[in-house]
């Protein structure tokens, strides 16, 4: 018999609401200066009261932690410094509790150098079971059409071990090795962490680096059929023992390559929808809608049981690997005047200061983050509009702790602020003392307030999460306007229409909407009636920045206009 | 705004009632101004004129001119404020009917177009008579990069070039214009240009252009530095339309086009300057200069310049929307005083000289130069949506 999960729902994760946060981040129970799971406990409710269906947890695993979490040395324990695997399970039970699914990361790509594997494989025998555990060579010249990654700081993705007498594999740090998946004992290996998790309830995996798995001298070693035969077994794994789960895939890749990580419904059921995001942004700042109507039209179709991740901002950077140069340029010079603000080949700030700290634009890009085709992902903080600090390393600045009230180290620990293990924000603009959830809950207005609102309205529509999309081509290029529509099975649509304002200014617009002729639109947030759609143009006018989202309803005695 | 023919018969003016036609003269070499007066006495060989100079003339050497002494002028390359003031002053002690103000060089322009400029300002309802020169290729091109284009875009004036020495006012004009000068003496910038046409459409007054043929020398200053000249004359022009901001930005209806004017043969064939010096500015200035100019374009503009800074000679074309609104935003950048105003300024010529560098181009592969700048100022035209926009929502966070 199969183990179930939390949700009784096998497709749960189409209308969730998934909250990024990193434990250490999140809030301090022991005042050491980082973020633990009691401390993540404690905050559950207040993740329940902003609407959240999914708490995502970035690594907490045994770790140097010399790429946050990411280069693991332990797949099957926690990080001393977040509790103990008992204070997990109490989050997973507490989150259970609250209707809210936990997914965890699946970092299978690769492994820290610290980790026994890697430290066995170094001393064991060349050929050797144990040094194929990682994939080694004695010559960098192989696999020479593999990217590099992380362009700031590795110049090769091979690096020398002296003690193995040869070069191991490495596409991302040169201390977080790839593990070999040639080898079968490393899928069986990948398999018993993946069931001691599932086993304890865990409803999801996020599989990080997905397309780097297999190597192939002569291609770019990524996205290769192997692959995605290692993926399928994976799958197979969980259906075969699981209920209810989830794989989402972390796969930095365009939209037609992403696809084949759905296979037919088989590989991952969601995938980060990568190429979006940045477009979003371009979208915005060119007042234009047609990045965003370029890549979803370039967005091919996904099986019935698969869902896209969308997200606005997240721990990393924002990454310009999936558009083109001109793109890249223009985003760097839109979103990064200050070449710190840069990192790799992306961007490294937070939603807030990437639009200005412009409450109207952080609403508009929420509002598309709720309404577009897919599962949104929010990152802690932004819900309240955190800022950043470029200043910190690598990705550093986007990974500050939570800002939970103005009282000493934002609410977040009660140790000596150099304790902290990332000093607080403390600009006269997104500091702790003007930008956190206290004072936020406390104003009606807040940004808090109204993200909360609008998720709780999302919640009541399930076409914003299963329904199609198709763009309407109205002649003002500065609206985006689309419609969603489910079809309830019953006969009936639940059809919502979604019209936004990119611009600075207010834009009239005028809509073909003849197809839904004596529709009756109502705005969903105030539950306003709007004039009767007939076959002629219908016409709207948006304020800057902002966006209408209108129930199309069957006609009905409504009021006159 | 009338525009007439090229004055091609000097004909006797219908002289307004109550006085003479007043000539002021600017500060002038003697050779400059033994050629001025020449020309006069053949333009006016009946009417008693009143001509005034801040050099010494002595009162009998041409009879048909009267001469009164004018207030000393410092020698200047365009009109200033001071200019204006005593033309005024002048006109209103000797009860002039008009006023005619002849630069250094228009003693070699035809008596015809100097009796044309004067006949339309005695002539009522014109106000100001301003020359249209024929100019060789690639003269005068501040003006037609930015003088031009900016003051057709925003004050809806065909006038070729709002900047010349030469014209004719009409008293009320006169007042008018005397009234700007006492601003900008109160605020200690006498010597600064004033913007006659500016003023003229704001006030509702009658323009009228008169061609006025080829003019071989143009006046120019002191010492001919593009970093004096510009910033001087574009910052001048930069306050006044910051000035004037509530006048432009509405809508204004742009008076039908002139033909366009021949280039002189003998000009045209000249060989087409060497632009690599220029490029090698632009291109420097992209290193040196990126981090003033993001701080005044938009990411859309400084993606335009990255690909012109690693474009090549032979194919290097500004595009003329792209100039149009790196002007106007030079232009919001010095109404905002984003930096100093000296900095930004000459944070601009590297990017003029990027446009002279195509604009040769352009001209080189045998387009008419007139052509072209008539589509510069088209573009500004078109553009002129954006700087309204931005300068009402100056809001960095723009294409």
């Amino acid at each position: 018999m199969k183990k179930l999960a939390s949700a009784t729902d096998p497709l749960w994760y189409k209308d969730a609401i998934i909250y990024e946060l990193h434990v250490r981040a999140f809030a301090d129970s022991n005042g050491d200066g980082i973020g633990d799971f009691p401390g993540l406990l404690s905050r559950l409710d207040y993740l329940q009261d902003l609407g959240v269906t999914c708490i995502w947890l970035l690594p907490f695993f045994p770790s140097p932690q010399r790429d946050d979490g990411y280069d693991i040395a332990n797949y099957v324990d926690v990080n001393p410094s977040y509790g103990t695997l008992d204070d997990f399970k109490r989050v997973l039970a507490a989150a259970h509790e609250r209707n809210m699914q936990v997914m965890i990361e699946l970092v299978i790509n690769h492994t820290s150098d610290q980790h026994p594997w890697f430290k066995a494989a170094r001393l064991a025998p060349a050929g050797s079971p144990t040094r194929q555990m990682y994939v080694w060579s004695t010559t960098n010249q192989l696999f020479e059409g593999a990217r590099i990654i992380f362009t700031d700081t590795e110049k090769s993705n091979w690096t020398w071990d002296e003690t193995a007498k040869a070069y191991y594999w490495h596409r991302f740090f040169s201390h977080q090795p790839d593990l070999n998946f040639d080898n079968p004992a490393v899928i069986e290996e990948v398999l018993k962490a993946m069931r001691f998790w599932l086993d304890m309830g865990v409803d999801a995996l996020r599989m990080d680096a997905i397309p780097y798995l297999v190597e192939r001298d002569g291609t770019s070693c990524e996205n290769l059929p192997e692959t995605h035969a290692v993926i399928k077994t994976i799958r197979t794994a969980i259906d075969a023992e699981y209920a209810n789960r989830l794989i989402l895939a972390e796969a930095n890749q365009w939209p037609a390559d992403v696809r084949p990580y759905f296979g037919n419904g088989d590989e991952c059921h969601m995938a980060f929808h990568f190429p979006l995001m940045p477009r979003i942004y371009m979208a915005l700042r060119q007042e234009d809608r047609l990045p965003i109507t370029d890549i979803m039209a370039q967005t091919p179709a996904i099986p019935d049981n698969c869902q896209w991740g969308l997200f606005l901002r997240n721990h990393d950077e924002l990454t310009l690997e999936m558009v083109t140069d001109d793109e890249r340029d223009y985003m760097y010079i839109a979103y990064s005047a200050d070449p710190r603000m840069r990192v790799n080949v992306g961007i490294r700030r937070r939603l807030a200061p990437l639009v200005d700290n412009n409450r109207r634009r952080i609403e508009l890009l929420n509002s598309l983050l709720l309404s577009f085709p897919g599962t949104p992902i929010l990152y802690y903080g932004d819900e309240i509009g955190m800022g950043d600090n470029i200043y910190l390393g690598d990705r550093n600045g986007v990974r500050t702790p939570m800002q939970w009230s103005s009282d000493r180290n934002a609410g977040f620990s009660r140790c000596d602020p150099a304790r902290l293990y990332l000093p607080i924000v403390m600009d006269p603009i997104y500091g702790y003392q003007t930008i956190n959830v206290e004072a936020q809950l406390s104003d009606q207005s807040s940004l808090l307030h109204w993200t909360r609102n609008m998720i709780a309205l999302r919640k009541l529509f399930r076409v914003f999460g299963r329904g199609s999309l198709s763009f309407l081509n109205p002649a003002n290029q500065k609206i985006l306007a689309y419609l969603r529509d489910l079809d309830r099975g019953d006969g009936t649509h639940e059809t919502v229409l979604c019209v936004a304002n990119l611009s600075r200014f207010a834009q009239p617009v005028s809509l073909d909407l003849s197809s839904h002729t004596g529709a009756a639109p109502v705005e969903m947030l105030g539950y306003v009636p709007f004039p009767a759609i007939t076959e002629a143009p219908y016409v709207l006018t948006l304020a800057p920045y902002s966006f209408l989202w209108l129930e199309l309803q069957p006609a009905h005695a409504g009021p006159e206009f | 705004m009338a525009t007439t023919d090229p004055a091609s018969e000097i004909t006797a003016a219908s002289v307004r009632p109550g006085g003479e036609l007043l000539v002021l003269l600017a500060a002038m070499t003697p050779e400059q101004l033994e050629r001025a007066l020449a020309n006069l006495t053949t333009s006016f060989p009946a009417e008693g004129v009143l001509v005034a100079s801040p050099s010494a003339l002595p009162a009998d050497s041409h009879p048909p001119l009267r001469i009164v002494a004018a207030p000393a002028a410092n020698a200047s390359w365009t009109l200033t404020a001071a200019d204006f003031a005593s033309a005024h002053q002048l006109a209103d002690k000797n009860k002039a009917a008009a006023i005619l103000m002849l630069g250094p060089e228009s003693g070699g322009l035809a008596p015809s177009a100097i009796r044309a400029l004067a006949n339309a300002v005695l002539t009522a309802p014109t106000d100001l008579a301003v020359p249209c020169y024929e100019l060789p290729p690639h003269a005068g091109l501040v003006n037609s990069a930015i003088l031009y284009p900016l003051t057709r875009a925003l004050f809806a004036s065909r006038v070729r070039f709002p900047l010349a020495v030469d014209l004719g006012l009409s008293l009320r004009m006169a007042e008018r214009l005397s009234g700007a000068a006492h601003r900008l003496t109160m605020l200690n910038q006498g010597e600064a240009p004033l913007w006659p046409i500016n003023e003229a459409t704001v006030a509702g007054f009658t323009i009228d252009q008169l061609d006025v043929g080829l003019l071989r020398a143009q006046p120019q200053p002191a010492g001919p530095d593009l970093s004096t000249i510009l910033p001087l004359v574009a910052g001048s022009l930069f306050s006044d339309i910051d000035a004037k901001a509530a006048f432009w930005q509405r809508f204004r209806v742009l008076p039908p086009a002139r033909n366009l004017l021949s280039i002189p043969e003998a000009a045209s064939t000249d060989a087409a300057p060497d632009i690599a010096p220029m490029l090698q500015t632009f291109r420097l200035a992209y290193s040196n200069l990126y981090e003033i100019w993001s701080l005044v374009l938009p990411p859309t503009s400084l993606l335009g310049l990255k690909r012109l800074s690693t474009t090549g000679a032979a194919d290097f074309l500004m595009p003329e929307p792209l100039w149009a609104r790196i002007v106007f935003d030079f232009l919001l950048a010095h109404r905002l005083r984003i930096i100093n105003r000296g900095h930004l300024l000459g944070a601009l010529i590297p990017l003029y000289l990027a446009w002279v560098a195509s604009h040769i181009n352009i001209t080189a592969s045998g387009i008419d130069p007139e052509s072209h700048i008539e589509a510069v100022a088209a573009a500004f035209e078109a553009e002129k949506t954006y700087i309204v926009s931005r300068w009402r929502w100056p809001d960095r966070f723009n294409p």
